[in-house]
């Protein structure tokens, strides 16, 4: 019942909008001056930030500006437009010649509508109307205030380019232009939320991208009808395959380079103003632990450090649930003199391991928590709190022992080798319900929950593409790039997953091998 | 088509690898040795043309009648009626057998690491969690076991090295030291086993590729491999007193030790044991529910899982009291029980189906004729 009740009212709502729309805003502009006016007058009506400059042309033909302060650039609209304008003295010239005599800007655009005027003022583009004339001018000066290109906070590399995305979507999508210079490179643009109005762009190699995969994805954002898109989240949410899911089907990612590189091997890239995180399908299990810096170290390094990851991922999921499984129900799997010491100092400990790893994993997770939304000036406090009290007075004390202090570290830490926070954050959750098996199955339980944990993954997917591929279903050549890294002049080929018609990403045979090649 | 899913042959190979040793390595040695003795390594070679056989039965039938099993076309064969009978007679066999299969695999977790654990509660939980995998289709179960493959393989392959300090090679002599009969009648264990291939015939229809009959012969290879490789180790590891151990491979895992603190690693390798015992318990189980839904003509058989499922369970308690009794089922009724529905019956099917072939494509020459 309370569905149909709120459908109802949405329903209700649309019919509002709509109406509003044909009432007020869909009309065509009117020579009349005033009349114009008083239509964005009366749509405007309470907004302080929205300039009507009304002057005369040559001092003789009426004309308004309107734009929104703080969107548009002032001086440009004093030095081009007004000032040549105002001052022209010849006679009685239509003012449409004038206009384009006059006015210097690369970017100019006629409008014939309300609602074309209220789209390009509310983006920053001054609007011209003129008296008697039935077209508008949309002057492309805008200029809102937005942040530099700035290194990514949240994905460091040691070696790799220092650039991120920032808010402004045009930025991003020129950072990614002077990464792919060539026209194959397309970028869609479509506007989402009934309020918001957000650019959303789809980025895509034409030739390297399925075609299927793009229509997927145009379909699936077609399907949106949400009044706000203030981060590109709200798109991931309402494009997933699986939303109950706790691992991310798409990737967010601030670097360009990460975004150029997924584009070249044929996965979409969306774009979305107002947020330097954009987001990447299709995806798989393994590209969430890719560091963009294996790609620009040296591959045997990447290789190890790829292996180290996996092996740390796997600690983070399941660390604490084998401390308390063994501790609980297999002792015999630790050699005696470390179980003598293992249970010397769990002594004095009154709760039974699964309580004591729980509270402790509980609390990291609260320390970590608070560690991230912290202003940076109580940021000593809690280091202090979780290094000393939780770390050293809770062993002395006796609520828990140090072995248990130990791996709940080492958990942590391997928690934050994935390189992707969206991931790292799903396994966190995930150990809690492992722990809580563990302590009432042993291995059992733990294997229960990776065998679920498994299966679910084997079930999941991406845009359509196999979450666990290539490991399942098996593709031997893109095994190169998935646990370890294959060298640049071993991976030939692209991805299977989206490079059908255009396999080869570069020439063979580009081993160096120098000395031997020339005989010359 | 009630199963949307495609796998490649190559993942049927692995489905089948763990769907017949995850059981096979628990008690078989034991039986097997009770008449083998030390040629307990040759019985698993007798056994593999057998293997061979019936995947080349289900392939032939497969080549027969494509895109359908086992339950299908046994309806072609023989009729309506009859066949439906064979249908419900073999359903029942796979809801028996899938009883045997966790119940063995309950058993072994309940003796070897949670003695105190009710029992229930361990086969619910593989059940549930098979469940969740048989929901997901064909697909899923064949990717996970695919993940799971070199976790299950690895611990037998190499358990043979780790163990070499143990090894005395001596106890396997003589080779056939009383003439060629105990290894023969020591075959017969594994044979049951090996009948476990039935449930190749639900796969067939979804393969993706012609490779079935390739990776299929692979499998048994690799299966008879493996059992060759671990029951020598138990030989020379145990010699004469395998017969007195219940799981004599498990065991051999417990006299691993490295450094001095790599040891006792049985828990461990009883973990990864347990995702190939999750691979051939949801195959049978998807085998079953497929089964079920395509006997009685339904469109969509994932409302039947978890009924089916809790038949399982009960099936499980049901086959046998206690675990010597089970024991004494697979030495006794178990060796005739199994290869006459696995092996017998499926070759039956085939001479009846190619008799009749023989017969149709003489039919319309004679009404020429006529």
């Amino acid at each position: 019942m309370l569905f149909r009740k709120n459908r109802k009212r949405f329903h209700e709502q649309i019919q509002l909008n709509t109406q509003q729309e044909i009432t007020g805003q869909k009309g065509l502009l009117s020579s009349d001056l005033d009349e114009n006016l008083h239509v964005f007058h009366s749509i405007y009506q309470d907004c302080m930030d929205v300039v009507f400059r009304t002057f005369l042309i040559g001092g003789q033909t009426r004309a308004v500006l309107i734009f929104i302060e703080g969107l548009s650039n002032l001086e440009e609209v004093d030095d081009n437009v007004l000032a040549p304008l105002a001052s022209e003295t010849e006679g009685k010239v239509r003012p449409r010649e004038l206009l384009e005599k006059k006015i210097h800007i690369s970017k100019m655009k006629e409008v014939k509508t309300v609602t074309e005027c209220i789209e390009y003022i509310s983006v920053g583009f001054p609007v011209l109307l003129v008296e008697q004339e039935m077209v508008g001018l949309a002057l492309g000066l805008c200029k809102w205030e937005k942040r530099s290109i700035e290194e990514p906070q949240a994905e460091s590399v040691v070696r790799g380019p220092r650039e991120g995305f920032v808010e402004a979507l045009h930025v991003n999508t020129s950072l990614l232009r002077r990464k792919i210079k060539s026209p194959d490179l397309k970028m869609k643009s479509r506007k989402i939320g009934r309020y918001t109005d957000t650019h959303v762009v789809i980025a895509y190699m034409k030739g390297l991208a399925d075609q299927t995969l793009i229509e997927e994805v145009e379909n699936r954002l077609q399907r949106i009808d949400i009044d706000s898109v203030l981060e590109s989240g709200y798109i991931e949410e309402l494009i997933e395959d699986n939303p109950y899911s706790p691992f991310p089907q798409l990737i967010n990612t601030e670097r360009p380079d990460v975004a150029a590189a997924n584009l070249l091997e044929g996965r979409v890239v969306i774009l979305v103003d107002g947020t330097p995180f954009v987001l990447i399908a299709p995806i798989s299990f393994f590209s969430l632990l890719q560091s963009p810096e294996d790609y620009y170290q040296r591959f045997l390094i990447s290789s190890a450090i790829r292996l180290l990851r996996f092996v740390f991922m796997l600690m983070s999921l399941l660390l604490p649930s084998l401390y308390v499984a063994v501790l609980t129900y297999h002792q015999e799997m630790v050699p005696t003199a470390l179980l003598i010491s293992m249970f010397s100092s769990r002594e004095t400990v009154p709760f039974p391991a699964l309580v004591e790893a729980l509270m402790m994993e509980i609390t990291f997770e609260a320390l970590r928590e608070a560690g991230v939304r912290l202003p940076k000036q109580v940021g000593a406090a809690v280091s202090i709190v979780g290094a000393l009290i939780v770390g050293q007075a809770a062993v002395q004390a006796g609520l828990v022992s140090a072995p248990m202090v130990i791996f709940v570290a080492i958990t942590g830490v391997s928690s934050f080798m994935v390189p992707h926070y969206t991931q790292g954050i799903a396994l966190r959750m995930l150990r809690f319900p492992i722990m809580l098996l563990a302590g009432s199955l042993g291995l059992l339980g733990i294997m229960l929950g990776v065998i679920l944990i498994v299966v679910h993954l084997c079930g999941l997917r991406s845009f359509g593409e196999p979450y666990l591929s290539p490991i399942a279903p098996m593709k031997k050549n893109e095994l190169k790039d998935s646990l370890i890294r294959a060298p640049w002049w071993g991976m030939n080929k692209r991805p299977h997953l989206t490079g059908e018609y255009n396999p080869y990403r570069q020439a063979p045979g580009q081993k160096p091998n120098p000395g031997k090649g020339d005989e010359s | 088509m009630i199963e949307k899913g495609k796998i490649s042959a190559f993942q049927m190979g692995v489905m089948m690898y763990p769907g017949i040793l995850a059981t096979a390595i628990l008690t078989v040695p034991s039986i097997t040795a009770t008449y083998a003795k030390q040629d307990l390594w040759i019985a698993p070679i007798w056994a593999c043309p057998i293997g061979l056989l019936i995947v080349l039965v289900f392939l032939q039938l497969h080549k027969h009648f494509p895109g359908k099993n086992i339950i299908q076309y046994s309806e072609n064969i023989l009729g309506r009626l009859i066949g439906k009978t064979l249908g419900i007679y073999y359903l029942f066999f796979f809801l028996h057998n899938s009883g045997f299969v966790i119940r063995e695999y309950a058993e072994f977790i309940i003796t070897s690491v949670l003695p105190k654990t009710p029992i229930v509660l361990v086969i619910v939980g593989m059940t549930l969690v098979s469940a969740f995998a048989v929901k997901g289709g064909v697909e899923v179960i064949a990717r996970s076991a695919l993940v799971f493959l070199p976790l299950f393989m690895f611990p037998l392959l190499l358990m043979g090295l780790m163990v070499l300090p143990e090894m005395e090679p001596r106890n396997m002599l003589p080779v056939m030291g009383n003439g060629i009969k105990p290894s023969l009648k020591g075959a017969f264990f594994p044979i049951e086993w090996y009948g476990d291939f039935i449930y190749m015939s639900f796969l067939l229809p979804f393969l993706k590729d012609e490779k079935g009959g390739k990776w299929g012969m692979i499998s048994v290879m690799a299966i008879t491999l493996t059992m060759v490789i671990t029951n020598l180790t138990t030989i020379f590891v145990f010699g004469g007193s395998t017969t007195e151990l219940l799981y004599p491979v498990m065991n051999v895992f417990r006299y691993i030790s490295l450094a001095d603190f790599f040891e006792h690693v049985e828990s461990i390798v009883i973990a990864v044991w347990i995702t190939g015992m999750f691979v051939k318990f949801s195959l049978i189980y998807y085998a079953l529910v497929l089964g079920v839904a395509q006997w009685l003509n339904v469109s969509d058989y994932k409302s039947f899982v978890l009924p089916i499922g809790f038949l399982q369970v009960i099936f499980s308690i049901w086959v046998a009291p206690n675990f010597q009794q089970m024991g004494q089922f697979f030495t006794t009724a178990g060796s005739f029980y199994f290869p006459s529905i696995q092996i017998i019956l499926p070759l039956f099917l085939l001479f009846v189906a190619l008799i009749k072939k023989k017969y149709k494509d003489k039919s319309p020459k004679s009404s020429i004729v006529q």
